[in-house]
């Protein structure tokens, strides 16, 4: 039930007064002293009580209320005296109601006043509610960027500590590596002169074939002997090379340990990175190259580095049986597109889902850390790039780096 | 809010008595019935528990009729005082056109009119009238009594405050006439403001304050 407030302090008319009385009593105890009819009307004239006809000979006499006149009281009755106790009465019983009225009214509107007030505290505590939740909501959120920074660092500090030992060690393998690999180079250079000088005694030899040290060179099969051996040492010098030329790589990418930005052609590391892992990647794909023309650009070489090698160490994973990976370049509008694609077993939209995902991988426990990709993101993004990876299970995969040549870094190393 | 109807030709004015408990509040209307004979006045209509405390209000009409036939009418209510009963005292208070604050002088009391003043101002603010323009005396009422405060004090204490302040002795009658007048010619004020009490109906602060406060004999 809803109560309309009405104000208790309004003026208030006969009727409303008498609405709280028992009309049937009031008529039986004026009839009773008059002995007649009466009636009692309002100031506009409208009975409220009595007899709806006007009888003859009418007294009107005034029923006061709160200072005003607020209706009549006619009757046949000549007696002063009783009309006079009768309107005494009426006022009375008008006064009584009135008390009662106002203070009812009053109640209603304390309680009313009270009620609204409630509620305007409950819609307040409603909003504050509200604000308290998104606030939280927003805290949640606040903490999963914080968390999300943290991870970011820890996954960095993780990824540059080991890349920083690997370089170490690369780097001291590599320096200890190269002074033998020199002589060994050296040592069968000067063996080839060598041989070279045995070689020409074989004329002189085969000239007089029937001479004993003729029959002994043939007995030794010296002629293929040096022959070979030339061979041997043209192989060995060509291996050397390769040893040096892959410790030259290995001290190129263990430059890891040197945060510093460099201006560099992304096209000499991605060959670096590929002579790096040329095993890995060579065990079960063929490298197709097609490098585009490009710019310098600042970058942290060996961080882009690590990028390449992530990318490209999981195209080689990602062959059932051996395939081939290409790598394209171009520059175009102010980005340097590096793209990776390979024909291997692809991934599906789940998996695709959550390729970046810290921790998540598909290989067996212990083969894959999970980060490879989150990292090479986090690389790639650093340097105001993207990363993007579009794939189908069969076809395999296409990763695209974008890095924009004007990258200024703005964070303090 | 002044009620005027233009069809019965009349202007009610609320004024509300205002103060802490047992501060003189329904003495002061008791007293003022006595000792003023404007043309019209009714009974007191009390509403009191049984310890003689006003539970929702006291209310004294007055009224008189001004030349061109406008009735005047004012209705006097006293709020209940006990901390307790403020949402009674609210709506009592609400659509006031003047109010008296009744303290008591006495020192002990101090503490409770600062805090019944407090309530006050929150509760107009509460029932959308403004404090500013509300038409307000402050009466230090019971100097009949020993261990009050002083004038000179309570004059110190009220300085920043732009109310007048009448010192009166109710249940002798004492200040009682003069609050109420005082109070009128604010109110007067207001009200030609909002009816044109002077250029309609020929009603002067002066007679508007005489007419309510002529006093017997």
């Amino acid at each position: 039930m809803e109560l309309t407030p009405r104000q208790f302090d309004r003026e208030l008319t006969l009727k409303e007064l008498l609405a709280g009385l028992p009309a049937g009593k009031l008529q039986q105890i004026l009839e009773a002293m008059f002995g007649c009819g009466f009636r009692l009307t309002t100031a506009g004239g409208q009975v409220v009580a009595g007899s709806a006809e006007p009888g003859t000979a009418t007294t009107h006499s005034p029923i006061r209320y709160e200072l005003e006149s607020i209706g009549n009281l006619e009757t046949a009755s000549a007696d002063p005296e009783k009309i006079k106790a009768a309107v005494l009465l009426i006022e009375l019983l008008l006064h009584s109601a009135a008390r009662y009225y106002m203070a009812s009214a009053l109640h209603i509107e304390a309680i009313d006043a009270d009620y609204e007030a409630l509620q305007k505290k409950h819609a307040a505590l409603v909003i504050s509610e509200t604000r308290y939740r998104e606030l939280a909501a927003s805290l949640e959120l606040r903490v999963q960027q914080q968390v999300a920074v943290i991870e970011t660092a820890q996954r960095q500090l993780y990824q540059t500590e080991k890349m920083v030992s690997v370089g170490q060690l690369a780097a001291g393998v590599a320096h200890e590596i190269n002074n033998p690999v020199g002589f060994i180079k050296s040592n069968l250079n000067t063996a080839k002169k060598y041989v070279q000088q045995f070689a020409q005694l074989a004329v002189l030899v085969n000239s007089s074939p029937d001479s004993a040290i003729a029959k002994g060179w043939r007995q030794a099969d010296l002629d293929f002997v040096i022959q070979d051996f030339s061979d041997l040492l043209g192989e060995s010098i060509a291996g050397t090379e390769r040893v040096a030329r892959i410790v030259a790589d290995l001290k190129d990418f263990s430059n890891i340990d040197h945060t510093e930005i460099q201006v560099v052609n992304i096209n000499d590391n991605i060959r670096s990175v590929c002579n790096m892992a040329t095993h890995e990647l060579s065990k079960t794909a063929d490298l197709l190259f097609d490098l585009g023309e490009l710019p310098k650009q600042k970058c942290h070489p060996g961080r882009i580095n690590q990028a390449l090698l992530n990318v490209l160490l999981n195209a080689a994973q990602a062959m059932p049986e051996r395939g081939q990976i290409k790598i394209r370049s171009e520059y175009r509008d102010g980005l340097t597109s590096v793209q990776i694609s390979d024909n291997g077993h692809g991934m599906a939209e789940s998996t695709l889902a959550r390729v970046f995902d810290p921790f998540f991988t598909t290989r067996e426990v212990g083969k894959g850390t999970g980060l490879g990709l989150t990292v090479a993101r986090d690389i790639v993004t650093a340097h105001d790039g993207d990363i993007l990876i579009q794939s189908e299970p069969g076809k395999g995969t296409t990763v695209t780096i974008h890095l924009p040549v004007g990258w200024q870094c703005l964070i303090r190393e | 809010m002044a009620d005027y109807n233009e069809e019965s030709n009349r202007l009610t004015i609320k004024i509300v008595y205002y103060g802490p408990a047992l501060s003189g509040k329904t003495t002061n209307i008791m007293r003022l019935h006595d000792l003023i004979a404007p043309q019209l006045k009714g009974e007191i209509m009390t509403l009191e528990t049984q310890n003689d405390r006003t539970l929702f209000f006291d209310l004294l009409p007055l009224a008189f009729t001004a030349s061109t036939g406008l009735l005047i009418k004012f209705k006097l209510f006293t709020v209940p005082g006990q901390v307790a009963h403020d949402g009674t005292r609210k709506a009592v208070l609400s659509r006031a056109d003047g109010v008296v604050f009744v303290a008591d002088s006495q020192r002990s009391q101090s503490v409770n009119n600062g805090e019944s003043f407090d309530n006050l101002a929150e509760n107009v603010h509460r029932v959308g009238l403004d404090l500013d323009r509300l038409p307000l005396v402050v009466q230090f009422n019971k100097r009949d009594q020993t261990n009050i405060l002083s004038e000179a004090e309570i004059s110190q204490r009220w300085s920043a405050a732009s109310w007048p302040i009448v010192f009166a002795s109710a249940l002798h009658g004492d200040g009682v006439v003069d609050t109420f007048s005082q109070l009128l010619a604010q109110v007067h004020r207001n009200l030609d403001t909002e009816f044109q009490l002077v250029s309609k109906h020929g009603i002067e602060q002066r007679s508007f304050v005489e007419s309510a406060c002529a006093t017997i004999g």
